[in-house]
C-alpha cells in the first residue's frame, strides 16, 4: 500500500521526499484517516509544485477532518432512516430508497474515516475491517440494485439482486459495530456515543433476523431497528462535534 | 520581525506545532508525529506533515539533516527559532489578554 500511496505524488516531490515518507509510513499501521490525509497531501504537493498554494479546509487538520467526520456520521445515519422508512411506506417501490440508503453507506464511510484517527493507531486491523465491510457492502448493495432494475426478482447465475442489496447493507452495520467497539476501546470519541452505536448495531441486526424468521411479516420492527441504528450514528456525529466546539459561546461586544 | 508563519496560510498551525517539536533538537518525522500527538492530544497526519515541513524548509525555518536508516531528521535553523520566538510570545501575549478578559467576565 505504501508504494501506491506515494505514486499519487508528483515524481518531483517523490525525488526528495519520497524515501523518507515511505519510511515514515512504515513506522506504524494506517488507517483510513491516514491514507484520505495522504491522498489530500498528495493533491495538495501536485498544486504547490504548480505554484497553485495549498489544497482546501482539509489543511486546518484534526479539527476539520472531525468536523467533516462528525457532519458525514449524521447525514449517514439520517439517509439511512429515511431509506427504510420510504422501503416501507412504498414497499412496491424500494428503489429510490435503496440509493437513499447507498448514500448513506457512502457517508458513513466518509464518517469512518474522519473520525477514526486515533482509532487506527491502536486497533489497525479492526479500524481497516470497519471501513472495508461498507464499503464493500456498498459495492454489493449497487450491483444488487443494479440486477434488480435489469432482470427484476429473477436469479442471475443464482444470485438474486434483492439478496445482494440486504447483504451489502448489512455489511455496513457489522462494520459499523466493529467501529463502534474500536472506538470505545481506545476512548477517541466519548464512549456513551460508541456504546449506544455498538448497542443499535446488534439491536438492528437481531431485528433483522427475528424479522426474517417471521416471513418478514414485520416490517416495522426492522425499520424501528435501523432507526436506532441511524441514531446511534447521529449521537456519534453529534458527540463529535461537541468535542470541536469552542468553549465559551462569543459573545457580541 | 521575521514573520512568514502567516503566509503559511492553513499551514501555519501544524507549521507551529513542527516548530515547537523541533526546539529542542532534531527529530526525524515519526518523532514529530509522535512529540505532537502527544502534546496536544490531536493526530497529525502523515501527508499533513511533509506538506508542512516542505513549506518550512523552502522559507529556510528548518534544514533537513543526513538521514540515518533513511529516516532523516529536521532541525530548526536560527531564523526558525527566531521566528518560533516571535510566534509564541504573540501567542502567550494574546492568550493573557484573552485569560484577564475571561477572568473579567466571569469574574
Amino acid at each position: 500500500m505504501i508504494a501506491l500511496l506515494l505514486r499519487l505524488y508528483p515524481a518531483r516531490w517523490r525525488a526528495r521526499y519520497g524515501d523518507e515518507f515511505a519510511a515514515l509510513l512504515a513506522e506504524r499501521p494506517l488507517g483510513p484517516f491516514d491514507v484520505a490525509d495522504i491522498a489530500l497531501g498528495a493533491l495538495d504537493a501536485h498544486l504547490h509544485l504548480r505554484g497553485l498554494g495549498s489544497y482546501s479546509e482539509h489543511r486546518k487538520g484534526f479539527p476539520m477532518s472531525l468536523r467533516i467526520g462528525a457532519y458525514a456520521a449524521i447525514a449517514g445515519g439520517a439517509l439511512w432512516f429515511a431509506a427504510f422508512l420510504w422501503g416501507s411506506l412504498d414497499p412496491a417501490d424500494q428503489d429510490p430508497g435503496s440509493v437513499v440508503g447507498i448514500l448513506g453507506s457512502i457517508a458513513l464511510l466518509v464518517g469512518m474515516a474522519g473520525l477514526s484517527a486515533f482509532q487506527a493507531r491502536r486497533h489497525p486491523g479492526l479500524i481497516w475491517a470497519a471501513f472495508a465491510l461498507p464499503a464493500a457492502g456498498g459495492a454489493l448493495a449497487t450491483l444488487g440494485l443494479i440486477l434488480m432494475a435489469v432482470v427484476g426478482d429473477q436469479p442471475v447465475a443464482g444470485v438474486y439482486g434483492w439478496g445482494l442489496l440486504i447483504v451489502g447493507l448489512l455489511a455496513t452495520i457489522v462494520g459499523s459495530l466493529l467501529f463502534a467497539i474500536a472506538t470505545y476501546r481506545t476512548a477517541a470519541l466519548p464512549r456513551p456515543g460508541a456504546v449506544i452505536l455498538g448497542i443499535s448495531a446488534v439491536v438492528s441486526l437481531v431485528a433483522f433476523f427475528v424479522a426474517s424468521g417471521q416471513g418478514g411479516s414485520s416490517p416495522w420492527i426492522v425499520v424501528a431497528a435501523f432507526g436506532a441504528f441511524a441514531v446511534g450514528w447521529i449521537v456519534l456525529g453529534l458527540q463529535a462535534l461537541r468535542l470541536d466546539r469552542p468553549a465559551v459561546a462569543p459573545s457580541p461586544a | 520581525m521575521n514573520a512568514p508563519l502567516p503566509e503559511l496560510g492553513r499551514f501555519a498551525e501544524p507549521a507551529i506545532l513542527i516548530l515547537v517539536s523541533l526546539s529542542d533538537g532534531p527529530k526525524h518525522g515519526y518523532a514529530i508525529m509522535a512529540d505532537v500527538e502527544q502534546g496536544t492530544g490531536r493526530p497529525l497526519g502523515p501527508g499533513t506533515l511533509y506538506a508542512a515541513l516542505a513549506r518550512l524548509e523552502e522559507r529556510g525555518l528548518i534544514e533537513a539533516l543526513e538521514p540515518v536508516d533513511r529516516r532523516r531528521p529536521y532541525r530548526l535553523t536560527a531564523v526558525g527559532a527566531t521566528t518560533l520566538a516571535d510566534q509564541l510570545h504573540g501567542l502567550s501575549a494574546f492568550a493573557e489578554l484573552g485569560l484577564s478578559r475571561l477572568a473579567r467576565s466571569t469574574g
